[in-house]
Parts: structure tokens; sequence; C-alpha cells
């Protein structure tokens, strides 16, 4: 196949020298941190203000890594009303030496709870160092980054359209395709400032 | 002709209940560690020094977490500016062992096997959920629910699997880890370094056994 | 092979003056952990000489129980459970589930997610072949491709992981669509790393494809007959290069194959030098569909990524199988569903799994530096024969 002996081999090197005048493309890790998307899964982080102790991402996340303690407390009744009971939040952990980075607790949280952050930096002598008590996830929620706009063919995040609607006068039939609450979180497109359904809910925790 | 099923592994899973602690095999390290704890404080810092940017390091790629690995030995990424070098010829010529991926009850006699023929002072960093205590497969019948269940593990990085730069990170934890330790405190201090399960005779066995049982092995 | 060796390692003194003439077959033990098996595959070799005269893998040390854990899991979770048996495709992994239960409700994923899923599978079969691309000439004592592989498998990297968050594991796939939509420019830097990866192929072609070395120790080596082939279900490029011209994405198209023009590559050598061609130029092949997607999803007109499902998806009572082309072969669920939130049972076939019943066959005959030539040209993943 080759008429010249060696020639292939001699090819391969030509192509290791053409390497070495290339810029290396080494990344600096430990002094240079790495640049890395807004959906990259590296630590989960917990907003308490907005976790009202449904339970819905310890049900269903595959690993059962999502521990959530809580007692009811009764608040006095406003004058003329009754006493209402809630939820209060009394410990929220996360096992990251169990959790398999699915993120189908943030994907369920119907409050918008829980946020992926690309951090990734918290490995441990200590395996139990790796459960995140409630305070160090929340700790995370400063490194979340602000969702990637989306490509212009998508369609506009559930919240951006809710919120559109919210301004027009409401429609008969827009009251009953949104409730309260929505259904399912999508952390999309920055809506974090108005989401004008989120917030009874959020608003009676401590 | 009849195949040799390997020892331990095939026949029987490593047992679920928990197994007085098996006190690992440390030869000579006690007397090391009378040693160090004489040596004046600079020579040990230099000797943790040298220990530390020279980890020759055997990697136990098993699963997913193997890729990443392979990713953080590569330029990108590249550890050896860490000092750690993925070089080693085989276990004995180790000193860290990257636990990266799935151990499964089949796979954790040769784990520990192989850890135990690295030298002293070696570490072990596990990689990924998977290793740290079983992770995706938590509930399978027949995953190691982490492979400190079989090895001492010096640091745990959590990802499934963990980036690249969590790995580096992992490495980082485990520098201050060596820079911080004495060798006469990791042997003296600790006694044997604290197992779990894994019955003693399970890992003694000779890999080959001599009278092979049937003429199938017995795949599990 | 009269006197075999039978019970007892006495006969494993050969060749050191044993007396007689008579040779005994001594059982040379490869793996579980081995740097030639790339994983943990155990293959007891039974050796006359340096030949070998059988070969008999012994699986299961990577054996995670994955089918009987999906029957624990609801569909959504089973996406996350099943893209781990084979690490190097998890894509196209979670693809199969989810349109084995799309099929099962009968439900139609709009055409943007049929778009990014193609491209998306393309995507990660490029991946998966770059690290074999890489990895096999390590095996043969040619270090240096590896880097530039993964050189470019960073590149794909962080085009997968800025559209998902994950680098290996995408969980990406909803029963319905896709997770989410893309960002803005993915599209651009998708085509990029392709170009990226294109300008290295040449690189590797020289590299490895012409290298005399390589080609000394790969070509007549492991030669796999076609019938062999079909005999035992191999399947992907190891049957490809067989002659064996079978590609689910042209024979039986799912996606969006069926509007596109899948070159298939084939050889008809069977040997480790025909296997390695044609995962090289099936990396080609594939950045070009890669490309093609990326333009149509320019091109669709605007619309959802998924289908808005009921918290809780039941797959009606039925059964279904759903076959798709992964980067190492055939991968198929077979879905049983008796109605409830999670599968009766979800039977798995991988394709290594029955590619690498083939090494009993392909090693009888070879010499024991040949044998890491095979292994490696089988291109398997150890999950994925062992789930």
């Amino acid at each position: 196949m080759t008429k010249v002996p060696g020639k292939g081999l001699v090819e391969g090197l030509g192509v290791t020298l053409k390497a070495l005048t290339r810029r290396s493309v080494t990344q600096q890790y430990p002094d240079v941190e790495p640049e890395l998307p807004p959906r990259s899964r590296g630590v989960i982080a917990l907003l308490e203000e907005n976790c009202t102790v449904c339970m819905l991402c310890a049900r269903e996340c595959p690993d059962w890594c999502i521990y959530i303690d809580s007692h009811k407390e009764t608040l006095p009744a406003p004058e003329g009303g009754r006493a209402r009971v809630r939820n209060v939040l009394d410990r929220f952990a996360i096992d990251f030496s169990l959790c398999m980075y699915c993120g189908i607790c943030i994907e369920v949280c119907p409050f918008d709870a829980l946020f992926w952050t690309p951090e990734f930096a918290y490995a441990e002598g200590d395996i139990g160092d790796l459960t995140h008590e409630r305070d160090r996830l929340r700790e995370w929620m400063w490194t979340v980054p602000e969702p990637p706009a989306l490509d212009p063919g998508a369609e506009p995040a559930k919240e951006v359209t809710a919120a559109q609607k919210a301004q027009q006068p409401p429609p008969v039939q827009q009251a009953r395709q949104a409730p309260a609450r929505p259904a399912r979180p999508s952390r999309s497109a920055g809506v974090a400032a108005d989401r004008p359904e989120v917030d009874p809910p959020a608003g009676d925790s401590s | 002709m009849n195949i040799p099923p390997l020892a331990a592994g095939s026949a029987e899973p490593a047992p679920a209940h928990p197994l007085p602690f098996l006190p690992l095999p440390t030869a000579g390290a006690q007397g090391v560690g009378a040693l160090t704890r004489a040596v004046p404080a600079p020579i040990k810092f230099v000797l943790n020094w040298g220990r530390r940017y020279s980890l020759w390091v055997f990697n136990f790629g098993l699963a997913c977490c193997a890729i990443e690995f392979i990713a953080t030995s590569m330029s990108r990424h590249d550890f050896i500016r860490l000092g750690v070098i993925p070089f080693a010829p085989g276990p004995r010529q180790a000193d860290l062992m990257v636990v990266s991926g799935t151990v499964t009850d089949k796979m954790a006699p040769a784990v520990r096997r192989l850890y135990e023929q690295m030298p002293e002072p070696k570490y072990v960093i596990s990689f990924g959920a998977c290793s740290n205590c079983g992770g995706p497969y938590w509930d399978s019948y027949c995953v190691t629910k982490g492979v400190d269940q079989i090895v001492p593990v010096d640091v745990y990085v959590p990802g499934c699997p963990p980036r690249p730069e969590a790995l580096l990170h992992g490495i980082l934890t485990l520098q201050q880890k060596i820079a911080r330790e004495s060798l006469g405190d990791r042997y003296a201090a600790a006694g044997p370094r604290p197992i779990r399960s894994v019955p003693a005779a399970a890992l003694q066995r000779p890999l080959l056994r001599a009278d092979p049982v049937g003429e199938e092995p017995d795949d599990g | 092979m009269e006197k075999t060796a039978v019970g007892s390692l006495s006969q494993l003194t050969v060749g050191v003056g044993a007396g007689d003439m008579a040779t005994a077959d001594m059982v040379l033990n490869i793996g579980p952990q081995h740097p030639a098996t790339h994983g943990v595959l155990r293959i007891a070799l039974t050796l006359d000489g340096e030949r070998i005269v059988r070969a008999q893998p012994i699986i299961g040390y990577m054996h995670r129980g994955a089918e009987k854990l999906f029957e624990a899991r609801d569909y959504r979770q089973i996406l996350v459970l099943a893209n781990r048996h084979d690490w190097l495709s998890a894509f196209s992994n979670e693809l199969g589930v989810a349109m084995a239960v799309e099929r099962m409700l009968g439900l139609e994923v709009p055409a943007r997610a049929i778009w990014a899923r193609t491209l998306l599978a393309e995507l990660n079969r490029v991946l998966n072949h770059l690290m074999f691309l890489g990895a096999y000439p390590l095996e043969m004592g040619a270090i240096t491709p590896i880097f530039y592989a993964f050189t470019e498998r960073e590149v794909l990297q962080a085009v997968m992981e800025e559209i998902s968050g994950g680098r290996v594991h995408y969980m990406f796939n909803r029963i319905g669509g896709l997770k989410e939509d893309l960002p803005a420019g993915w599209l651009d830097r998708v085509d990029d790393a392709i170009a990226a990866v294109r300008r290295r192929l040449p690189d590797f072609d020289r590299l490895i494809r012409g290298n005399e070395i390589f080609q000394a120790r790969t070509r007549g080596v492991g030669v796999l007959a076609a019938e062999t082939v079909l005999a035992y279900g191999a399947s992907g490029p190891v049957a490809r290069a067989s002659g064996v011209d079978f590609d689910l994405r042209r024979d039986e198209p799912y996606l969006a194959y069926a509007e596109l023009d899948v070159p298939v590559v084939t050889r008809s050598d069977g040997d480790c030098y025909a296997r390695f061609e044609v995962l090289l130029d099936q990396v080609a092949a594939s950045l070009g569909l890669a490309g093609t997607c990326a333009q149509r999803l320019r091109d669709l007109p605007p619309g959802p990524i998924n289908v808005r499902l009921p918290k809780i998806v039941k797959a009606p009572e039925g059964e279904t199988y759903t076959w798709t082309e992964n980067p190492l072969g055939i991968n198929g669920y077979y879905l049983v569903s008796r109605g409830e939130r999670t599968p009766w049972r979800l039977k798995l076939r991988t394709a290594s799994f029955s590619n690498i019943q083939v090494l009993g066959e392909l090693l009888p005959g070879c010499l024991v530096p040949d044998m890491v030539a095979i292994l490696g040209s089988m291109f398997f993943v150890v999950g994925d024969i062992d789930k």
C-alpha cells in the first residue's frame, strides 16, 4: 500500500510536529476557574424560603438521597379568621455521595426551591461531610447562574407566557389554565423577577 | 477443559451483614511510624512534601467515571501538573488508587486484593457516586454500596460522574491531607484502619483454585 | 491437546524440563482488572504455547442489575439509569427508553425534539467513536492518538454540557421530547465543534491509518466472517467491518433518519484494521449528519421541544420492542407494561453483549499478543456487556 517504507511513520511524526507548534489546550484549573455553562449540573442549591415541605423532591428522587424533616406550626388566627397550620422546615439535606445528579428533584419542585449550580469543588475526606445540610445548600444559592437565553426557535418559557397573559385582562379561560402555582417548574428564561403565581405559597415561610 | 473461577467473587457475594473490623496488613509500618515520630518537623515537612507531589496513581477504572478519570489525565486537564503520575505499571508501584466506577460484589475481592498489593503509605480516592456509596445502584442486589466497605478511603469526590475539575479538586484535598499528616499517627494512633465487611478468608484465597469445581465457571 | 490440564496446577510446569515431550495446555487468566480489557472483562485463555486454544469471556464483573432496578423506577427515573449501562453512548441509551414509552403511549414527538434528538445522538456517536479511536491505538502501543481524541472529545463534551448539563450522562431525554430547549447560539457552537473535530480527522488518518506498525498488527488479524457475525447477532461497526451491511438508521429509520441520507460505512475484510477503519469513517459520516441536523433545526419553525404530559406517566398495558442503532451496535429495549407507572419488565438488548460472544470464535488460533489487538477492536463497553 505504501510505496516508500516508513512513509506512514514519518507522516505520523509530522502530525506530532504540527501539534508541537500549536497552543496548549491545558486548563490551569486550581489557578484558573473553568467557565461552565449555566445548565451544568454541579451541585444542588436550596432556596429554603421557597420550600413548603411538600416532599415531592424526596419522593421523586431515584436515590432517596434527600432528607427532609419538618413540623407543623399553628399560626395564631388573624382577627375573625381561623388558625392556620403551616409546615416548618427543620432539616433539608442532600446526600451528595449518593446523588446521581439527574435533576429530577429540581424538575418536580413546584415552588422553584431547588436549583442547579455548576460548582463542583466539594470533595471531602469524610463521607459524612458530603451530606449538605440546609445552610450549606442555601450557601450554594449564591452561585446559581442565570439560565441561558433560549434558541430563537424555542417556545417561550411557560412562566413568561403566563406573565404576559397576566398583564393582559384575563380572559375567562385563563383562570382555569394558570392555577395559583405552576404545575411543573422549569427554570428557564430569567423570570425570577416576575413570578406572580409563585409568591403566595412562598410568602408564608419563615 | 476447566476454567477455574476467580476466588471468592464469582461464588459468593460479599456479605451484607457487618463483620468485625479487619486488621489491615501493614507490615513494618509500625516501625516506620515510630521512627517518623522522632523525626524533626522540617524533615517531616520535606517528606510529606515529596509524597504529596509524586502520587503515582493506579486507576481502578470500573465504569463511567473511568472515562472522566481518563479525561482528567489527558491534555486538557492534565493532572500531572499536580504531581499525579498516571504511569504506575501496576498497583505495586502506586501510591494512590482512584476507584472510579461501580464496585460490584463480584469485583470487590479484586479491588481489595489490588489495594493490598500497594505499598504503604497508600491513599485511595473514591471517585463518583457509585464508589462513594453505590450511587444510582443503591438498591441493586449485586453492587457494593461504597468502596469504603472494602478499602479505607481518604477522599470522596462527589458526582455522577464528577467532572474532571472535581477530581483535580479531590486531588488537591488529598494533598492537603498528606501535607498535614504524620505517618506515625497514621499507623500508630489509628491502629488498623477501619474497614467493614468482606471476610479475610475470601480475600486471601489464591486466584486460581487447584480443584476446579465445575465445567463452566459460575458467572453469577 | 491430548493431555489437558484437568484438575491440578502441577500441570502448569510447562517448558521447564518437564521430562517428556508432552505439552500441557495452560490456562491464562486475563483480567478482570487488566489494561488490555479496558474495563473489567475477564477472559480465560487456554494456551498451547503462545497460541490460544480456547477463549472464554467471563462476564459479570460489572453486572449492576439494571434490568431489575428498572422495575422499581418510574419512566423518568429509568432514563437516569438507562444511560449508564453503556456509558459511552448515554444519549442513545436513554433515547431507546423514551421511544419505547412514547410508542406505547402513541405519543407524537414535536419536530424540533426529533431533530434535536437526532443531532444529539450523532454527536454522541462521534464522542463514543473518538474514545475508541484513541483507546485502540493506545492498546497497540501508540500513546499519542488518545491525547488528540480527548482534546476533541472535550470540545464536543462542552457542547453537550451546555445543552444538557452533563458531560457523560446527559439525562436530557424525557418522555415526549427533550428536557429543555436549546440555548441561544448553541447551534453555532455545535457547528464550531463539528468543524474542530473534522479538522482533526486527517490527523488520525495520518497518525494511525497509514501507520505501518499499526497495520502490521491489525491487518489480517482476527478475521471475523460475515456468517459468524450473523450467527452471533453481532452488530454495529464490528458487523459492518465484516461486510454485513446493516444499519438501523437506514434500514429501519427512527427519529429523523428517514429524511436523512445515512451513509453506511462498510468494509469486507473483517479484520481488526477494517473494524478500525469503519469507526474512523463513521466519525466523518456522523459529523456530516450532525451538521445537517443542526441546519434543519435552524430552518424549523418555532415550536415546542416536548409534549406536556401529566405528572405521572403510565404506559398502557402491552408490550413493545424498540431498537436503535447505538454507536456500538443494536441496542434494544423490550418493554412490557401492565399499565402501572413502572414497567413490569424492561429487557435490555445490548450491543456489546452479543459482540463479545464472538471472541470465543475469534481468539482460538491467535497468538496472545494478537488478543490485545482483537479485544480492542471489538469496541465494547463492559457495562454494556454486563448491564
